[in-house]
């Protein structure tokens, strides 16, 4: 196997890293992914992994739980190793500030893959963001990548268990914050991505007529008020609109394909989102479908897909991780990735193509 | 004058795509997250100056 995973639930930070080393042993990694709960010191954690994986580049962030192949962990570190075998070549690179607009981590790319951003082939190459959860501004990021370059990024906004203090990305041996770590992977295997979202869109539409994107607030619904709007869409009071949230959010609809947008919560007359909204965009309201039953169709098409899977990066939302944990589904939902080597983490929000929520974005690799 | 949007937007995604289905459908989804839905613009649809600029700078980054 080119692709191994480990984990470890000892909450020694010392010996849980001395165990996931200790399981890889018979492996010479090139590349480390891993994830710890936030539970776990992050500037201790980044600096341990690194000296534990010497040879190898190490990348990660902290979470809302974790997953791991056939479970969903807390308090836990999980990793996946990459020998040469798996990946061809890669390159991790650090958005340190991301209060102002920087090209450095591009130009990086650009020299060590030796080509433009835009001259990447996608089938060739893939990207992992995972992005400080608390920072807002993955919107701007991911527009950002995405006009320099067809290479897809998928990935996930870190977590600190529902906290909401403060969460960390880890790249090379140091933990940041404000911070987005960006790796762009030349495997020397087949992948593809999945996209989940668990809805069904409904024949309501909601036209953003007012907005304020960058406080992911959206004032205004056709003209009216965006809780009254929402609230009449659903044939509800404006009280009890956010006892609908989880279940019905709104979604960009692309030929049938959700980007979901969630709301937060009711601020005055408007409402607060977990992602930030244009004006002029249309937006349909969704309805909630089953998300262990929508995985397992979305994992069996991949493996159709692909004939056979060596490694599933699953970035998995928190607000999906606190339904099925109310449904008592988490163990339910790790069996589903059983068969598959896994990591993944629950997010503060999720990556591919652009940035959104109630979604788990997966990278698979055959 | 009108229609000089539609062309713009056609004119994008031809040149990410390069005639890849898929990547049409990716780049038509980075427009609509920018706010741009390329459904919302026909020949007849007046040139904004605003979305103009915006489609001429994606053109000229993406190099």
């Amino acid at each position: 196997m080119n692709i191994r995973t480990a984990y470890s639930v000892k909450t020694d930070i010392q010996e849980a890293v001395q165990d996931i080393q200790t399981q890889l042993s018979d492996f010479e990694p090139r590349l480390i992914i891993f994830f710890a709960s936030s539970s776990i010191a992050p500037d201790e954690i980044a600096d341990r992994m690194e000296a534990a994986f010497p040879r190898a580049e190490t990348f990660g962030c902290s979470t809302a739980g974790e997953i791991v192949t056939g479970k969903m962990l807390t308090d836990s570190l999980v990793a996946m190793a990459f020998n040469r075998q798996a990946i061809k070549n890669s390159k991790v690179e650090v958005l340190d500030d991301l209060n102002r607009e920087s090209h450095r981590a591009f130009n990086a790319f650009e020299r060590h893959f030796d080509k433009p951003m835009s001259k990447m082939d996608p089938k060739q190459y893939l990207g992992i963001i995972l992005i400080d959860g608390l920072c807002g501004k993955e919107e701007r990021i991911m527009d950002r990548i995405g006009d320099f370059t067809n290479v897809n990024f998928i990935g996930g906004s870190a977590g600190d268990d529902l906290k909401f203090q403060s969460t960390h990305v880890y790249a090379n041996g140091k933990s940041y914050t404000n911070a987005a770590v960006l790796a762009i992977l030349e495997p020397n295997t087949e992948f593809t991505f999945i996209k989940t979202q668990s809805f069904s869109p409904l024949q309501k539409k909601l036209l953003v007529t007012k907005a304020d994107e960058t406080k992911r607030e959206i004032l205004e619904f056709d003209q009216k008020p965006a809780a009254l709007a929402y609230a009449e869409a659903l044939g509800t009071s404006i009280e009890d609109a956010p006892k609908h949230f989880m279940h019905n959010p709104v979604g960009i609809v692309y030929e049938g394909e959700p980007f979901v947008r969630s709301p937060q919560r009711i601020k005055g007359n408007s409402i607060k989102f977990y992602c930030g909204v244009k004006e002029g965009i249309e937006l349909t309201l969704l309805e909630s479908t089953d998300i262990i039953a929508s995985t397992k169709e979305a994992l069996d098409r991949v493996r159709a897909e692909l004939g056979d899977i060596s490694g599933i990066i699953n970035f998995n939302c928190i607000l999906r991780t606190l339904e099925l944990r109310e449904k008592g589904l988490t163990e339910s939902y790790g069996a589903l990735f059983s068969d598959f080597p896994t990591v993944g983490f629950s997010t503060y929000g999720e990556q591919f193509i652009g940035h959104i929520n109630q979604t788990a974005t997966m990278l698979v690799f055959r | 004058m009108a229609g000089k949007i539609k062309e713009m937007i056609d004119a994008l995604v031809s040149q990410r795509a390069q005639g890849n289905s898929v990547l049409e459908g990716v780049v038509k989804i980075k427009l609509i997250l920018k706010g741009i839905d390329p459904k919302n613009y026909s020949p007849d649809s007046p040139d904004d100056p605003a979305i103009i600029a915006k489609l001429e700078e994606l053109m000229r980054e993406f190099k």
